[in-house]
């Protein structure tokens, strides 16, 4: 290990730095999209609405069945063809919402499927409709148990960013891909690549844990 | 027939695959009746008290509460049944108390009986727990307003959700073995609450296995036994002398215990 050439990944904190900003901004926009797009979809999945029901059994099962790197390339390629045009930033953020919203929606369906159907019973007995028993009985339930579910899929949106440097997106991973093909260092800059992306991910876990607590 | 029914049942059966656990039932229940359902496990009881409400969809036959069908209305000689909205409008006249309690687990005492006048009926918050309030106190519960259901006990439960039921005045009420869940030592007080009820001149049906109860309370046994009613006489009548032998096997077994 004598040979660990620091001086590079010293030389590298600036420009990673601002990687990490790009890989952050990427991120919490996709997720304030998915979050939105995959709950409102999460209680359509549990509500009586049956024809929207396909379409987003439709939209989860490709979600589910195709890889996010393909879906990234389709959303970068594909859309400008029928007439939509993004920077590459936010094609990044489009993708990432597609690939996320349809675990999200996933994920809030089961959490509102897994509250004791005796819950959704008093409700209607009680003369709400479908619609007011999921908003007020079965998904303040199912907030708390959804919890975990949903910070491993934002761990995931994250990690799922790097993706992003195949569409010249210069995020974190793309930026320590750069700094390599400059110094010739693949082994510091990856490991240094790995270290921000625990903290990142770290930070995360510790929000997720708190909240957790504190719905409890 | 002086008064007219509040409550009309016609040919009811609900029907599972090829079993009818509801057979073509029928019931006239008059305001003031208390109706006590007995027979045993699998004689569709239950089945019976959630077709009226429609948690279940009856497969067969019409349910008319105070002369309105419950499952939609008939326009120029044509059936239409009821869209979604309507059916939960329809249910607010009918209460249900559950054997479980299912009692709202993210609500206090208060709020599980507040959200359906707030929610449904669209009363200001502070009616609606002015309201529940009242409720609460007449189930005897006003010490224990701002508990969740996991803090109290399962006789406090059941009296928080008749409370909830009764917060959306309802013209009927029904109970779906409302004590076969609790401890032996909180049946009493459950069953004092609806024995008031019952004083209070309110209309219900109640799934029971409280004998003494039913003898006691009610104005009229029902015994069913594989989806069919096979008796509907006077409790005086039904447990002193039971014409079905079907009847008189059920209680023979319960005196046996």
């Amino acid at each position: 290990m004598g040979d660990f050439d620091w001086g590079a990944i010293w030389y590298g904190v600036p420009y990673m730095l601002q990687g990490a900003l790009v890989t952050l901004e990427i991120s919490i926009c996709a997720m304030i999209v998915a979050s939105v797009v995959g709950l409102v979809m999460g209680l359509i999945s549990a509500s009586d609405l049956r024809v929207l029901k396909v379409f987003i059994r439709a939209y989860v099962y490709f979600v589910r069945g195709t890889p996010a790197l393909v879906q990234i390339f389709l959303v970068y390629f594909a859309l400008p063809r029928i007439g939509f045009e993004f920077s590459a930033f936010w094609s990044g953020v489009v993708a990432l919402a597609f690939n996320s919203a349809g675990f999200i929606a996933e994920i809030v369906r089961a959490g509102l499927q897994s509250i004791d159907a005796g819950q959704s019973e008093a409700a209607l007995s009680i003369g709400m409709t479908n619609r007011q028993s999921i908003m007020f009985i079965l998904l303040p339930q199912s907030l708390r148990r959804m919890t975990p579910p949903l910070t491993n899929e934002v761990i995931t949106l994250v990690k799922s960013s790097s993706l992003l440097s195949v569409i010249s997106i210069t995020e974190l991973t793309r930026t320590a891909q750069l700094i390599i093909a400059e110094r010739f260092v693949p082994f510091e800059l990856y490991a240094a690549l790995a270290v921000y992306y625990l903290v990142i991910i770290s930070v995360l876990s510790w929000c997720s844990e708190y909240l957790e607590k504190r719905m409890a | 027939m002086s008064t007219p029914p509040l409550l009309s049942i016609r040919g009811l059966s609900k029907i599972y695959g090829e079993v009818p656990v509801v057979d073509r039932v029928n019931l006239e229940v008059t305001p003031g009746e208390i109706v006590m359902v007995i027979g045993p496990s699998g004689a569709g009881k239950s089945t019976l008290l959630r077709c009226v409400n429609r948690i279940e969809t009856p497969s067969e036959g019409e349910i008319l509460l105070e002369g309105v069908n419950m499952a939609g209305e008939t326009r120029n000689g044509k059936f239409v049944a009821d869209p979604p909205t309507v059916t939960a409008r329809k249910r607010r006249r009918v209460g249900m108390v559950f054997q479980r309690f299912n009692l709202f687990a993210h609500l206090t005492a208060l709020d599980n009986v507040a959200i359906g006048p707030r929610r449904v009926l669209g009363m200001k918050a502070v009616d609606a727990r002015a309201l529940a309030m009242e409720q609460l106190a007449r189930v005897r519960l006003s010490d224990h307003m701002m508990k969740r259901p996991a803090q109290l006990s399962g006789g406090q439960q059941q009296r928080v959700a008749i409370a909830r039921a009764m917060a959306m005045r309802p013209v009927l009420i029904l109970f779906d073995e409302p004590t076969s869940a609790l401890d032996p030592e909180l049946v009493g007080e459950v069953l004092e609450v609806i024995r008031t009820l019952a004083e209070d001149g309110m209309t219900m049906l109640v799934v029971t296995h409280e004998m003494q109860f039913a003898r006691e309370v009610g104005t009229r046994v029902l015994f069913m036994d594989s989806g069919r009613v096979l008796e509907d006489a006077p409790p005086q009548k039904f447990f002193s002398a039971p014409h079905h032998t079907r009847a008189k096997e059920f209680l023979r077994r319960i005196h046996a215990m």
